[in-house]
């Protein structure tokens, strides 16, 4: 019996795992029940679960192809983004109300102002408004 | 240790030194951010829900120093202005938007596949994250379900990445989730599924035999692919199914709370005396090379016990696989099976 080429036989077992793995997914789809949600996927990506989370999270990726797939697409974009610096706030810059920043998306989304949504903070700030201001 | 009573994990009264920790994290917020207005209690509440799933997250209860350590961690800088958001603070807001408005725009145009889609995106993204929906009478903002356990940029890419997925979704009823997520981003298509017939008959080995060996292959190689440890399935996964770059591994692996540097570092009595040195590509090549051997071991060890083959007859399967990989034509035995 001759000797068993072992590299040329992991290249082989590697051909083959590259297509299993493939199709098995391919074949599994997307499984309904629950998938990881925005802060664990976000806190696996950057490196952020401990020892005691990591275990059913990483079980859980190996057996849902989407939040794997999630996972990977996420790692991909921090490689692309996640050294961008974060912009200061300009100090000498007004604030602008909540409602401005807020209001005109309202209106683009649902074509209407939609006060409603505004309406409990619109109380306090109202409030505030009216209120006579000391230094004038 | 410390066990989760029936309270809610908000209200869960946590170790001592562990309240006065989260009290001392809020001050320091504070005095970065005095003008945000962000109450003890919703602070405290925001970190108690965090800690609450960190102590439920596994059967065993964690030691006091492992809750100390969680909450060490927690971006809380982050957290603070997301606390602040949530609450409706137009400071906070303001600052949020001076911030981060333009890294979201960026990631919406890297990610959309039109310029309205990433400006729609972005504008839904910031309804959400003001909230649109009421409960008890309370506005729900999303920026209550961030917890500070990764930078708020990365909980923002996320919350991106997902409003495209569902903005592809509302346009494309019929197209199934998967599908979707292969419309966003990088996502690759999955490998081409055409089975071509098989070809004509070999002379050395018919086709029954061709068969029970393709069969016991194919069996084979879930098994031992099966029997890996959770890491190394992840990381064949993502290297091989998501065609992730050795470079994008590693980085996931860089950070030192990272679950697949604790894997690496216990693997390697190395790393483990020398836990700060980095995970270079090579360092995940070697991993998947160490991978590959075991499942080929694996492989071996199932075709002989189980399957009852020598060592002529696995060649002749490991043959038997080459061709159909090189010919595709192994789905149709993998399907089979």
């Amino acid at each position: 019996m001759g000797q068993i080429d072992i590299r040329g036989e992991e290249m082989r077992v590697q051909g083959l795992l590259d297509r299993f793995l493939n199709l098995r997914f391919a074949d599994e789809g997307v499984k309904g029940g629950s998938h990881l949600d925005e802060d664990s996927l976000t806190a696996f990506v950057e490196g952020n679960v401990g020892e005691r989370e990591a275990g059913p999270v990483i079980s859980h990726l190996v057996d849902c192809t989407y939040c794997l797939h999630v996972t990977s697409e996420l790692a991909k974009l921090q490689a692309g983004f996640a050294d961008e610096p974060v912009n200061a706030p300009v100090a000498e810059s007004q604030p602008s109300r909540l409602s401005e920043i807020l209001g005109g998306l309202m209106t683009k989304i649902f074509g209407t102002g939609d006060g409603v949504v505004f309406a409990h903070h619109e109380s306090e700030e109202e409030a505030e408004e009216e209120e006579p201001k000391e230094d004038e | 240790m410390f066990a989760v009573a029936s309270e809610t994990y908000n209200q869960l009264r946590l170790p001592e030194k562990c309240e006065a920790m989260i009290r001392e994290i809020f001050a320091g917020c504070k005095a970065n951010a005095p003008n945000f207005n962000v109450q003890p209690e919703w602070f405290r509440e925001s970190i108690g829900r965090a800690a609450g799933r960190f102590i439920s997250s596994s059967q065993s209860a964690p030691l006091e120093s492992e809750i100390e350590d969680f909450i060490a961690q927690l971006q809380t800088e982050d957290l603070y202005l997301a606390v602040a958001c949530a609450n409706g603070c137009e400071r906070a807001w303001w600052e949020f938007d001076q911030m981060h408005r333009s890294y979201l725009e960026r990631v919406a145009r890297h990610l959309a596949s039109t310029e309205i889609n990433a400006q729609e995106v972005v504008d839904t993204v910031y309804v959400e994250l003001y909230g649109t929906r009421v409960v008890d009478g309370e506005r729900v903002s999303k920026f209550s379900t961030y917890s500070g356990r990764g930078s708020l940029r990365g909980w923002l890419r996320t919350v991106i990445w997902h409003s495209l997925v569902d903005l592809h979704r509302a346009s494309h009823d019929e197209v199934s989730l998967d599908e979707m997520t292969e419309n966003v981003g990088e996502g690759v298509a999955h490998a081409n599924l055409a089975v071509p017939s098989l070809g004509g008959e070999d002379s050395m080995i018919d086709e029954i035999t061709r068969h029970r060996y393709r069969s016991a292959t194919v069996s084979a190689i879930e098994s031992a692919f099966a029997s890996l440890d959770d890491h190394e399935k992840l990381l064949l996964l993502y290297y091989h199914v998501e065609n992730m770059k050795l470079r994008e591994i590693a980085r996931m692996a860089e950070n030192k709370n990272s679950p697949l540097r604790d894997w690496f570092q216990r693997k390697s009595p190395t790393r483990e005396k020398n836990p700060e040195s980095r995970i270079h590509e090579s360092t995940i090549m070697r991993w998947l090379e160490k991978s590959y051997g075991k499942v080929l071991k694996l492989f071996r060890t199932e075709l002989g016990t189980k399957h009852s083959l020598g060592d002529e007859e696995i060649a002749i399967c490991m043959e038997l696989a080459t061709q159909d990989l090189a010919s595709r034509s192994l789905y149709k035995n993998l399907s089979a099976t």
